[in-house]
């Protein structure tokens, strides 16, 4: 399978001086879904943000074939999408139409397709009734909802998700999980819902300390006590 | 916790709600205009009396516009009471060594009538459609893309700093913090008011990075209103400068 990133020697240091990757290898194959996984403060928001170029660390960093520098910056961002943990962050227009029409406004699409893309995203996450609803009125679920559809409308290969599933109720939980097994892009997913990565992800990449402590098969990462506890996570019920 | 949503009432139907955004703006922006610079005190008293009767015509609830009025009115007798007694001119009364002058008191009037009337207006003119509708008129009028953007998210970022600064002190109540006037309390207070602006400034941030990462160049786009123009706006528009207008030769004359 085509290999769409690709990463070799990725060190990152914060201005502060907290080194928060050091020395990150990772390949990526076209729709492949792949979990991150590890402790508070592994690394693991730090190396999605580098996939979109917003973090540029030492070492080598390859996206649909391109290296990251400015020139093909624009050309990854509309291609690379990413959902912060905060929908606050997301969601900086006033209404949700405007939030979910950003990206394709910006690709300088004429105004039926962004009307069209947007209408499509909402679908998808099930919200087409409040495209003219404010970003402040939403209530948490609705605003991580319409937090996704702001990237779905745009026109993606990758997605990337951090901690998608936190403070959703369980059925909102639910109705996320199947909605991004529907989605045939390739998928990174950071967080701490291990159900729900196991559930997602074929693949999953352990990370502790700015490392990569493993890499491979989900069950049998996940389903490896010894391993999982030394990093400070647990084996998910359903592989007990 | 009360939220500062001027639209609140953009769902009803007045003529100010059916007006065309950019022409409403427009002719209303120019009446504030004539209103706050007008240096007649009949006139300012007319242009308040003006403004409460468009208030009304916009069926926004008098007992709403009050509660955003009430700083504005601490702020006017706050100059009610310096002014009288420093403006030098003819004594009205004279209390020992106080004087209260007639040129203060009348300059102070002014100010207050004038900058009632102009907080009124505004009323009618923002309160009268949804905030989105105002930022795409004013992109429409070609106002300066930079000023936008900050009207822009300081309107969608105020809620959230408020309910961050609520969450915060009811962390800090939670812990058994009190207010009391002493340095205790004041330096409990100013480390949380640092934190929050360390917060702001992170949330930034994150903010300018999702915004970078969906395409964002300095440039803020939106897609244009589907507000026509028709007859009825202009009418509107041009009799609310014509009043304007009149305002502002009567106050010369006068
Ligand atoms: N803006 C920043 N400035 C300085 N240090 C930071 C910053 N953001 C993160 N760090 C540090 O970098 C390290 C990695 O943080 P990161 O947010 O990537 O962890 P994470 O795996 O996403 O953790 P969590 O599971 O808690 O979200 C941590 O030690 C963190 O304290
Ligand atoms: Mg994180």
């Amino acid at each position: 399978m085509k290999e769409i990133i690709n990463i070799k020697g990725l060190k990152y240091t914060y201005p502060d001086g907290t080194t928060a990757l050091c020395g990150i290898d990772l390949t990526v194959s076209e729709e492949e879904s792949i979990g991150l996984i590890g402790p508070n403060g592994a690394g693991k928001s730090t190396l999605l943000l580098h996939l979109n170029g917003i973090l540029r660390g030492k070492g080598q960093v390859q996206v649909l074939g391109l290296e990251i520098d400015d020139k093909n910056l624009i050309s990854i961002r509309s291609k690379v999408g990413l959902v912060f943990q905060d929908p606050e962050n997301q969601l900086f227009m006033p209404t949700v139409f405007d939030n979910v029409a950003f990206g394709p406004i910006n690709t300088d699409l004429e105004k039926y397709r962004v009307e069209d893309s947007v209408r499509k995203a909402l679908e998808e996450v099930e919200m087409e009734e409040s495209a003219q609803r404010y970003a402040h009125h939403l209530s948490f679920g609705e605003k991580k909802r319409i937090a996704l559809a702001t990237v779905l409308s745009m026109n993606l290969e990758i997605l990337l998700l951090d901690e998608p599933t936190s403070n959703l109720d369980p059925r909102a939980r639910r109705h996320l999980i199947k909605l991004l097994k529907g989605f045939r892009v390739t998928k990174i997913v950071a967080g701490h819902d291990l159900e729900m990565i196991l559930d997602i992800c074929n693949r999953v990449v352990l990370l502790d300390q700015g490392k990569i402590i493993a890499n491979g098969e989900s069950k049998e990462i996940m389903g490896n006590k010894s391993l999982m506890e030394a990093h400070g996570l647990e084996v998910p019920l359903s592989l007990l | 916790m009360h939220l500062p949503e001027i639209d609140k009432y953009a769902h009803l139907s007045s003529p100010f709600h059916s007006w065309n955004p950019r022409i409403k703006l427009i002719s209303i922006f120019l009446l504030i205009l004539s209103i706050v610079l007008n240096p007649n005190l009949i006139i300012a008293s007319f242009a308040l009396l003006l403004a409460i009767v468009l208030v009304f015509l916009s069926k926004i609830p008098f007992s709403f516009v009050l509660i955003h009025l009430r700083w504005v009115l601490l702020f006017c007798l706050f100059f009610f009471i310096i002014m009288p007694l420093t403006v030098p001119g003819n004594e009205i009364i004279r209390l020992n060594f106080v004087s209260i002058s007639w040129e203060g008191t009348k300059y102070a009037s002014l100010i207050t009538l004038r900058a009632i009337s102009a907080v009124l207006l505004i009323f009618p003119m923002l309160g009268t459609m949804r905030f989105d509708a105002t930022i795409k008129a004013l992109q429409r009028l070609k106002v300066p893309n930079k000023f936008i953007q900050m009207i822009m998210f300081t309107y969608r970022y105020i809620f959230v700093f408020m309910e961050e600064t609520r969450r915060m002190f009811i962390a800090a109540n939670a812990r058994v913090f009190k207010k009391r006037t002493n340095i205790r309390t004041l330096k409990i207070i100013s480390n949380l008011i640092g934190m929050l602006f360390i917060h702001s400034f992170e949330r930034t941030q994150n903010i300018y990075n999702s915004m970078v990462s969906r395409g964002y160049t300095g440039y803020l786009k939106t897609l244009d209103d589907d507000f026509r123009l028709c007859g009825k706006d202009f009418l509107k528009g041009f009799f609310i400068v014509a009043i304007a207008l009149i305002l502002t030769i009567t106050g010369r004359i006068l």
